[in-house]
């Protein structure tokens, strides 16, 4: 199914789509009339504390998509158009009150509704100046406003619910000369959509919302088309689709992560609620890490035993047939959104290929976080940890590797050995990338716990560099201001015939003031080094002038392996002890 | 008589966008029909023939990529272009690149190959010495020899596309096992009406092979 056609149908199956014509928006602050057009009552509408504040949604007719002109909404819209006051200097607030006042008056002038004709009332007699005169609050300013007859201001019937606003909205959304086509999402002909609604809540792009389908360059059209005309979407398929991403992208909705910079809606389509929320939440936890909105005991029972390679069947039943699911990555370019990727495949191909991504991750001893989300692996690939760093393609590669069981983006493994021999650090998310990479794009075998029969040059240098570092903590305690590993770990893992030696010499030096206070100790670290080195050969080169990327990611695994062994409980000396979890 | 022909294409990229989605592109899945007239139309053409694409097959699994790419946001206008070949001077016909940028990602295939059948129909502009034999001679030999009018393109013309003529007793090579519902997809753009609209179609992929409608067939919506 095309990206817009899937949002069409899960706009359809949303409760609380607002009718064909309106749409959900945040309201702020509401003005209660009395019949004759005086002002009965302003009502703070929003809720929450101090800077907070945050203001409901409700279904209002669908405001018209304001770039750089005047267009004033039908019967709400912010203080500028309203009340001609703004916070800021504005520079033609009394142009946009002129036109709000004008394009009511014209339309509502001759009706006979209490409501509306309240409203006609107001807006005459209103000057911008009463605004201070009356005294009201500061904070209306810029706000939404809506109106509502005194009478009816408790039982929430705003002036936009009224029946006769209804019918004259309905009659104004339909006007203009609308050119018909087929629409490229439901097949029908239909009057194609000018402009398309936007799109707001994507991080990064503009806050008056953007758009997948635009064309406001003229080297974005063809054949002489303008605007929507070069992708007809009906009106309705093009305010379902928008206002179905707009749901999935408020801020604390449950159907969306962002990785990288890339705003990333799922949903599943599925026959009942539960087994929707049950899919959705399993991709939640297992991309997006652990959730406090999300009660993780079962969806963590799911994921755990999907990580096992449990079949689908097994584990939850009713997520095996006819579910649905659908992942869109969306990534801002100022007034644009690209699509970054975009999976809609059955769940069961979901669950298998999150099987296959557990497994390559598998690392003993795991990191602490037993779901870890994908951007906490993420921020390890950027520079000082911080998310808008994250080299901007390689988070939307990943993702759709893992979703669609690709080869992982050569660009991880690069990233990833940079940032190692920059900071110096390799801990567990960083050598179970690693890992996952040489695994499944190079189809190497890699242990997933200390391998003590390991002979490859990138692992068993790892593990020596790891005892070397041991052995100088037990000769100068923890407290070393720079220790072998800051100075030495790049060059040991990309050179290590110029550093190994250095190493070696410097460990002698250590081993005798071991020595001297724990002579035990010291000959545990000594047998360590000999039965890593008993394994190198010397005829094969044990200390390459270079290794390669590869041999380098190796490198971090044996170290870490090699390091967390230290971190153990202590085990009986002579039992020769695999990693356990 | 309308002769068939099966000509394969591969390619290392292909981007066949969907017209909703031009700016920052996504391709379709699967390539549509009229990029493949468009291939056939490079390899030969002439205003006495018309060709109608029946089937494409797909051969290599579907995979994107995203790419991004720094363009320009405006296209050289035709009047700014008339009044300086009236006037006979340069001024103002100009785009400063640096002012102009615009860095638009592309979500494009990566490895494709297809089989494409299709016939050509012959056309109200043929001549007396015109017959779909000596047409069908005159492709095959081309598509044989790698000869064509400019190079054949995947979607855009920056994604070349390789080309290579089935002879009638090969065997036509296993296209992927897969079944998908492509959703609407574009047939072709109808030049002979003014607005130049859209057709499209319900798309399936079945066993890897794509049946394209034909041009006056009710599948078409418009």
């Amino acid at each position: 199914m095309t990206i817009l056609a899937a949002l069409n149908k899960a706009y359809g199956r949303m409760q609380d789509a607002a009718p064909f014509g309106y749409s959900q928006e945040k309201i702020g602050f509401l003005i209660s009339l009395n019949d004759d057009g005086l002002v009965a009552s302003v009502t703070d509408l929003r809720t929450g504390e101090g800077k907070k504040k945050a203001a409901p949604l409700m279904p209002v007719p669908r405001p018209g998509k304001r770039t750089a002109g005047i267009a004033p909404n039908f019967l709400w819209d912010k203080t500028s158009y309203v009340l001609g006051v703004t916070a800021g200097e504005g520079k033609r607030v009394l142009e946009e009150h002129k036109a709000f006042k004008e394009r009511h008056l014209e339309s509502l002038a001759n009706g006979d509704d209490t409501g509306l004709q309240a409203l006609v009332r107001f807006l005459s007699a209103w000057k911008p100046e009463r605004f201070d005169e009356l005294g009201w609050s500061e904070e209306m300013k810029d706000q939404n406003i809506a109106f509502a007859l005194e009478a009816d201001r408790h039982a929430r019937i705003y002036l936009h619910d009224r029946d006769a606003a209804r019918a004259i909205w309905a009659r104004l959304a339909a006007e203009g000369d609308k050119t018909e086509a087929i629409c490229l999402v439901t097949g029908e002909m239909s009057p194609v959509a000018r402009l398309h609604p936007a799109i707001k809540g994507v991080w990064g792009a503009q806050s008056s919302g953007a758009s997948i389908v635009s064309f406001n360059l003229d080297a974005f059209t063809s054949y002489g088309h303008e605007q929507g005309d070069n992708a007809p979407v009906s009106e309705g398929a093009a305010a379902a689709y928008t206002g179905a991403l707009n749901k999935y992208l408020e801020a604390g909705s449950k159907n969306r992560i962002q990785i990288g910079d890339a705003s990333t809606v799922f949903w599943a389509d599925a026959s009942d609620a539960e087994t929707t929320e049950l899919a959705e939440d399993i991709f939640a936890v297992g991309i997006g890490g652990a959730n406090e909105k999300i009660e993780t005991e079962l969806v963590g029972a799911c994921l755990t035993r999907i990580r096992h390679g449990e079949p689908m069947a097994d584990i939850a039943p009713q997520l095996t047939k006819g579910v649905r699911f659908h992942v869109l990555g969306l990534a801002p370019n100022a007034a644009r959104l690209s699509v970054r990727y975009w999976f809609d495949n059955d769940f069961g191909v979901l669950a298998g290929n999150f099987r296959r991504y557990f497994t390559d991750m598998q690392i003993a001893p795991p990191p602490r976080d037993p779901f870890p989300g994908l951007w906490r692996y993420l921020t390890e690939t950027a520079v000082l940890g911080k998310r808008e760093n994250v080299p901007p393609n390689l988070a939307g590669e990943w993702l759709r590797s893992i979703l669609t069981g690709s080869p992982y983006p050569q660009t991880l493994l690069a990233t990833v050995l940079m940032r190692t021999r920059s900071d110096k650090t390799v801990d567990a998310l960083r050598a179970q990338m690693l890992k996952a990479i040489l695994i499944r794009n190079f189809n190497r075998e890699v242990p997933v716990a200390l391998d003590l029969e390991n002979r490859n040059k990138g692992y068993v240098l790892g593990r020596l560099f790891a005892v070397y570092e041991q052995v100088q903590t037990a000769a100068l305690g923890s407290k070393v201001n720079a220790t072998i590993k800051d100075k030495f770990y790049g060059a040991a893992s990309a050179q290590p015939r110029k550093v190994f030696a250095l190493l070696d010499k410097g460990s002698a030096n250590h081993l005798s003031k071991v020595g001297k206070q724990s002579p035990g100790w010291r000959i545990n670290l000594e047998r360590s080094i000999a039965s890593i080195m008993a394994i190198m050969e010397p005829a094969d080169d044990p200390f390459p002038s270079s290794l390669s990327a590869q041999e380098q990611a190796l490198f971090a695994v044996g170290y870490y392996h090699q390091r967390s062994e230290f971190f153990k409980p202590k085990q009986v000396q002579d039992t020769e002890s695999e990693g356990d979890e | 008589m309308s002769y068939g022909i099966r000509l394969k294409v591969s390619g290392a990229h292909a981007c066949f966008t969907r017209p909703e989605m031009k700016v920052e592109r996504v391709s379709y899945d699967v390539m549509t029909p009229s990029a493949a007239r468009g291939i056939l139309e490079a390899i030969h053409w002439k205003p006495a023939i018309r060709w109608v694409v029946d089937r494409i097959h797909v051969l290599e699994p579907i995979r994107f990529q995203s790419i991004r790419r720094n363009e320009v946001g405006h296209k050289a206008p035709a009047g700014k272009i008339k009044s300086a070949m009236k006037s006979g001077s340069l001024e103002g016909l100009h785009i400063l690149v640096d002012e102009d940028r615009q860095q638009r990602a592309s979500t494009v295939l990566i490895n494709v190959a297809y089989v494409i059948e299709a016939h050509f129909e012959m056309t109200g502009k043929a001549g007396p010495e015109d017959n779909p034999a000596k047409h069908a001679d005159m492709f095959s030999r081309r598509a044989a020899s790698g000869q064509c009018f400019h190079q054949p393109c995947l979607g855009t013309r920056e994604f070349p596309a390789a080309f290579e003529l089935l002879p009638e007793d090969a065997k036509l090579p296993v296209a992927i096992a897969e079944d998908r519902d492509l959703g609407f997809m574009l047939w072709d753009i109808d030049h002979a009406v003014a607005g130049r609209p859209s057709l499209f179609f319900r798309a399936r992929l079945d066993k890897g092979v794509l049946e394209v409608p034909l041009p006056d067939s009710p599948e078409i919506r418009r």
